[in-house]
């Protein structure tokens, strides 16, 4: 009888012991093949770009970024007055170096606007609008019922002032377009003189 | 010697089981019935041209250079499909069945909505439904970009854009779904990816379980039904051969709109377009993103929630957060609802004012948004606007409401004026 009653509870202390095992072999199992998992995700993350990032330095030479001039130093012959191009810093043609070069009068300029950045009344700010990062454009005349001058977005009509500084008149951008440091070089082109004054293009989510 | 024929199929496959059960269904009638058969009729011509066109495109976005001028290698691929016998034409309906199949997947949708087929017991369709709803949404937006031209370049730069403005996860998440920072050498195999198999795929699966769960709870009947057959039996034509017939020619009908529509008016001409380059085009998105578009416009710059020590701009408020609001709302339409009996008869209209005066309310506050989109062109101010936005649709579902109400008096009045019993189906 006493054998009898033991037999039972060996069985379930066996049974017991065979599922914690069975949990082991489940749980390191199921572990280990998460962690293989992870690395596998890691590769769906995106390949590295490569001429990503290569930011504007002090001398980079400003050249056409269109046109069938596209890749050609600009000096201040280059643009009308009262024009804009659009330019990349030589040999860095990214979106995000993109520049909005405009020609406009020297004297009309209001702070913010950096004052002593205008070679020749020209002004460079970043064309990527700080909304959605569409590329901005430049009124060429005057119309009714817009200011005048203005740098608008095809996107959302954003408008920015470029006599200050870029400062949002109209529309969605939260902010002005940042301003590039702008000099002549010793041959009369056109060059940046440091990164721009601000980041540019649209801030990511929660800034 | 037919029946011979037939009778050695019956002996092995057990045919007229089939036949009784399937091919025998009854299919009620109303001419609205047919949008959902519309819908999946776009789904099948969307694969066929689809099918054609990826045995010529390339998905890449690797420059290369053809004659002395660089383009993408995606674009120029498709240029390349313009050229080939029909390929342009295959291209423009695969892009007008596209356009076909959204706008009619919503007009089921309101059909659904305001003849109350989304009460019990057929709540489970209508989410499957919604989900078929975003999910071809998303086949739209993810295919709009593979031509990889200057417009569809811009309109995915600012879908990138607003999924980048979401906090916290924000800028991990488009650079995972973008595979990096748009506009990414990784991102055309990926949305390639996305368009030609993942999506399908779920809308194959969803558009199976969709008839399954109908064929199952058997479909809502014109009210004109009632009383006509047995309870628990269907009014309407069987699949075999009336309904088969229609169908037939509701696709062929359908092919050859397209085909004539596609030929009449091109859409998205890339060669017009061009490459993607430095400058931006003015872009306005496909019209069911309008709404989303013109929010945003009408959100003032201004506009912040600071919120758990981050900050929810204007884009996240009107490019994710209403716009989820809104989708969550719909979702739970038939959750709303307290109804215990089971809905076997459509609703006319004018049976829940309310349910119908929010529903034209919102129809129409969609409308005003997305003609806000064209605020520039219309030449009204934002202002006037956002007033428009709020006013419109509370006007619009107001005065539904009130027509409803008088609609039902007057016909009350008819009624008892003829001095006959009020029928059972009202
Ligand atoms: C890809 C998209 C879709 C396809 C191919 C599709 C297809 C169909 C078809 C062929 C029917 C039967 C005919 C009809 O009632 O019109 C149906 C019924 C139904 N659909 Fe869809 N549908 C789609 C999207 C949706 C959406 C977006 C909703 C709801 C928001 C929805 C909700 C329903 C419901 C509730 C029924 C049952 C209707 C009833 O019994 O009266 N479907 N669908
Ligand atoms: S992207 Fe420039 S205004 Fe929206």
């Amino acid at each position: 009888m006493a054998e009898e009653h033991e037999r039972p509870e060996h069985t379930h202390q066996a049974g017991m012991r065979r599922r914690t095992l069975l949990r082991w072999v489940v749980g390191v199992g199921a572990f280990s093949s998460l962690a293989a998992l992870a690395s596998v995700l890691g590769t769906v993350k995106p390949p590295q770009t490569a001429q990503r990032g290569e930011k504007i330095k002090a001398g980079d030479v400003l050249v056409f970024a269109l046109g069938q001039n596209k890749g050609a130093p600009l000096t201040p012959t280059s643009i009308v007055p009262q024009q804009a191009v659009l330019a990349f810093p030589q040999g860095k043609a990214v979106q995000d170096n993109l520049i909005i070069l405009i020609n406009l009068r020297r004297s009309q300029f209001i702070p913010p606007t950096h004052l002593n950045w205008l070679p020749d009344g020209y002004v460079a700010y970043s064309a990527i609008c700080t909304h959605l990062g569409c590329t901005v454009g430049f009124s060429h005349e005057p119309m009714p019922g817009v200011p005048y001058p203005h740098i608008h977005c095809p996107c959302h009509q954003g408008m920015y002032n470029p006599l200050a500084g870029a400062e949002v008149v109209a529309g969605p951008p939260p902010r002005p377009l940042p301003q590039l440091p702008l000099v002549l070089n010793a041959k009369g082109e056109l060059v940046a003189d440091g990164p721009f004054d601000g980041p540019v293009g649209p801030l990511p989510g929660g800034r | 010697m037919q029946r011979q024929g037939l009778g050695w199929f019956e002996e092995r496959l057990g045919w007229s089981g089939f036949r009784e059960k399937f091919l025998d269904k009854a299919f009620p009638m109303h001419p609205s019935f047919f949008l959902g058969e519309i819908a999946l009729f776009s789904f099948v011509i969307l694969v066929i041209t689809g099918i054609y066109l990826l045995f010529s495109y390339e998905p890449s976005a690797q420059i290369i250079t053809v004659g002395g001028r660089s383009f993408p290698a995606a674009y120029h691929s498709v240029t390349q499909i313009d050229k080939q016998p029909f390929g342009l034409i295959v291209r423009q309906v695969h892009h007008w069945a596209a356009h076909l199949m959204i706008a009619v997947v919503i007009l089921h949708l309101l059909r659904v909505f305001f003849t109350g087929a989304f009460k019990k017991p057929r709540e489970i369709n209508w989410v499957i439904g919604i989900l078929l709803l975003l999910i071809t949404v998303m086949a739209g937006f993810t295919g709009y970009l593979l031509p990889y031209d200057a417009f569809s370049v811009t309109a995915s730069g600012i879908g990138y854009q607003i999924a980048a403005s979401i906090p916290w996860i924000g800028v991990a998440l488009a650079k995972f779904v973008f595979a990096g920072q748009f506009p990414a050498i990784g991102t055309i195999p990926r949305f390639f990816g996305y368009h030609v198999v993942i999506i399908p795929l779920l809308l194959i699966g969803l558009i199976g379980l969709h008839l399954l769960v109908m064929i199952k709870q058997k479909h809502t009947e014109p009210s004109s039904s009632r009383g006509r057959v047995a309870p628990g039996r269907l009014l309407g034509i069987p699949l075999w051969p009336q309904q088969t017939s229609l169908m037939v020619m509701l696709f062929l009908l359908m092919t050859g709109g397209l085909l004539l529509i596609a030929s009449i008016f091109p859409v998205h001409p890339i060669e017009l377009y061009g490459p993607p380059g430095p400058q931006t085009p003015t872009v306005k998105p496909d019209w069911y993103f309008l709404w989303v578009f013109g929010l945003l416009k009408l959100i003032p710059g201004w506009l912040e929630i600071h919120l758990g020590g981050t900050v929810l701009d204007p884009e996240v408020i009107g490019g994710i957060l209403l716009p989820s609001l809104l989708i969550l709302l719909i979702f739970l339409v038939p959750f709303l609802n307290r109804t215990r009996e089971r809905q076997n008869y459509l609703e006319p209209v004018t049976k829940h004012p309310l349910r119908t005066s929010i529903g034209t309310g919102v129809l129409m506050l969609l409308l005003t948004l997305s003609a806000a989109a064209y605020q520039e062109v219309l030449d009204i101010s934002l202002a006037i606007f956002r007033l428009a936005a709020v006013l419109l649709p509370l006007l619009v579902g107001i005065a539904t409401y009130l027509a409803i109400r008088l609609f039902r008096g007057w016909r009350s009045k008819t009624i008892k004026r003829a001095r006959e019993p009020l029928s059972s189906d009202r």
